[in-house]
């Protein structure tokens, strides 16, 4: 396999930022992104995470790009993030056992995470290892980013703290602000993820697809 | 290995290069679980501790694995007699109790029409944890308990007086309620509603209950705690797990203590 004309690094790791945004333009890992925001520790552990499984399993794929045969990609693909994800796994289990009782299945769950395996397949096959590994770091920063303003929004009024912090107090704890009950809820995040694309896109026109089809094109 | 990039699509080639995959994929991830064991199982137990102590009336600091040492002491208790098994009280401390009442041999079912915590089998032997001060003396027994609650099963500890009745402390450990309404069974000023409450009245008839406008003044003030608003399964949960062990499981046990013969 001839490599393409590859992405310098600083281009792999920008252009997921917004551009190519993973949850907001290529719109992947929703799941995660619903289960997790509810509070920005563990929507901030998440991204780290992520990040590390993204570009690592990116670098390792790509360093082996060459060897891989293609028949068999995708499993040898998933043997190397699912080894990754259970090294995270391991670690925060022995070193922030907390958080890791708190994200509970979701850890594990991001071998099935879209991000990671789109990752490796649609860039890390086709490019060479240091554009890769950066295109890696970019995506699950992009990730977080999503999930860190998501999590914001959803920790402050659901819950009224940010990382733990009280910000307002709440009702229950003796304060006067009546938390908003919908926040603390998947679903939240679904229209809160709805909104962020529809902000990003109104901002950056150029994001905005093409439709397939268009009844009032002249040649239609 | 030159011809191996060549070769790579020929079924040979492709079972070499899997093979070799997983060969270094399985190291590294058994060599990392070997090598993090220790501090996973530390921190496993940290956390154990840490629960067992924040119903015991003594606040550890960072000293927990002193604290624990000096003031808790584990027993092994076989539920249905309501008594302690001498013999295994070395395996009493973070007795698994839950990985266990999933095996044929180390798990009692609990009849349906008594199951009201939905659990349908439990750990024949549970551990129970004494609480003791500088002097030796018991003052308070940490009794496990769980049960379904509205997405999850809740864990928690019950921290009872030495008279067997009397509710001291409660904390939970593990669940997966929703932050913000079913997760503020960890709050600890809704935690503070169950300090003195009692689990039976005079006459011996089970009596604590978890209920929306929980009696604050009349009869009912000893025995029931306000439900969470906007948590009403989840607390209603809680409640039946607190009704089966409390009320059933723990009984024999509990008899045993209010008639002065566990703590002698």
């Amino acid at each position: 396999m001839s490599d393409v004309k590859s992405p310098t690094w600083k281009e792999a790791l920008l252009d997921p930022l917004i551009a190519n945004n993973p949850v907001m333009i290529q719109v992947l890992g929703i799941c995660s992104t619903l289960a997790v925001t509810s509070s920005m520790k563990t929507a901030f552990v998440m991204g780290l995470s992520v990040t590390a499984v993204t570009a690592i399993s990116n670098f390792a794929v790509s360093a082996t790009r060459n060897y891989i045969p293609s028949s068999v990609r995708i499993i040898a693909q998933m043997t190397v993030i699912a080894s990754l994800v259970i090294l995270v796994d391991q670690i925060l289990k022995a070193f922030a056992y907390d958080l890791s009782k708190q994200l509970s299945v979701y850890v594990g769950l991001i071998i099935t995470n879209c991000i990671v395996m789109g990752r490796t397949e649609g860039f890390a096959l086709k490019y060479p290892p240091v554009p890769s590994f950066f295109d890696g770091i970019g995506n699950g920063l992009g990730y977080m980013l999503v999930l860190c303003i998501i999590g914001t929004i959803r920790e402050i009024f659901g819950s009224g703290s940010w990382f733990g912090i009280t910000l307002l107090e709440t009702v229950n704890n003796g304060g006067w602000y009546v938390p908003c009950g919908l926040l603390v809820m998947p679903p939240c995040g679904f229209f809160l993820v709805g909104l962020l694309i529809w902000l990003v896109k109104s901002f950056r026109k150029e994001l905005i697809e093409p439709a397939e089809y268009d009844t009032h094109r002249e040649d239609y | 290995m030159l011809n191996l990039k060549q070769y790579k699509d020929s079924p040979v080639g492709t079972l070499v290069i899997i093979v070799a995959f997983c060969l270094v994929c399985s190291v590294l991830v058994s060599s990392a679980v070997v090598a993090l064991g220790p501090f996973k199982a530390a921190a496993e137990a940290n956390d154990r501790q840490v629960s067992i102590l924040r119903v015991s009336g003594y606040d550890p600091g960072d000293a927990v694995a002193q604290t624990y040492a000096d003031h808790i002491e584990a027993h092994l208790l076989d539920v249905e007699k309501g008594v302690f098994v001498e013999e295994m009280q070395d395996q009493a401390d973070g007795y698994n109790f839950a990985s266990l009442s999933r095996k044929p041999e180390t798990s009692t079912a609990i009849p349906a029409e008594k199951d009201v915590a939905g659990l349908r089998v439990r750990a024949t032997y549970m551990p129970v944890y004494f609480v003791k001060d500088d002097a030796g003396v018991v003052t308070r027994i940490i009794l496990p308990f769980y049960g379904k609650a509205l997405w999850s099963t809740a864990y928690g500890y019950v921290a009872v007086d030495t008279d067997g009745n009397t509710i001291r402390a409660v904390t939970f450990y593990s669940h997966g309620e929703t932050a913000g309404l079913g997760g503020e069974i960890d709050n600890p000023r809704w935690q503070a509603l169950w300090v003195d409450k009692k689990i039976e009245n005079a006459d011996g008839a089970y009596s604590f209950v978890i209920k929306k406008n929980a009696d604050h003044e009349g009869v009912g003030k000893d025995f029931e705690v306000d439900s969470l608003s906007g948590a009403t399964l989840t607390s209603r949960g809680v409640d039946n797990a607190v009704r089966y062990w409390l009320g059933d499981a723990y009984k024999p046990f509990l008899d045993n203590v209010r008639k002065g013969e566990i703590i002698k």
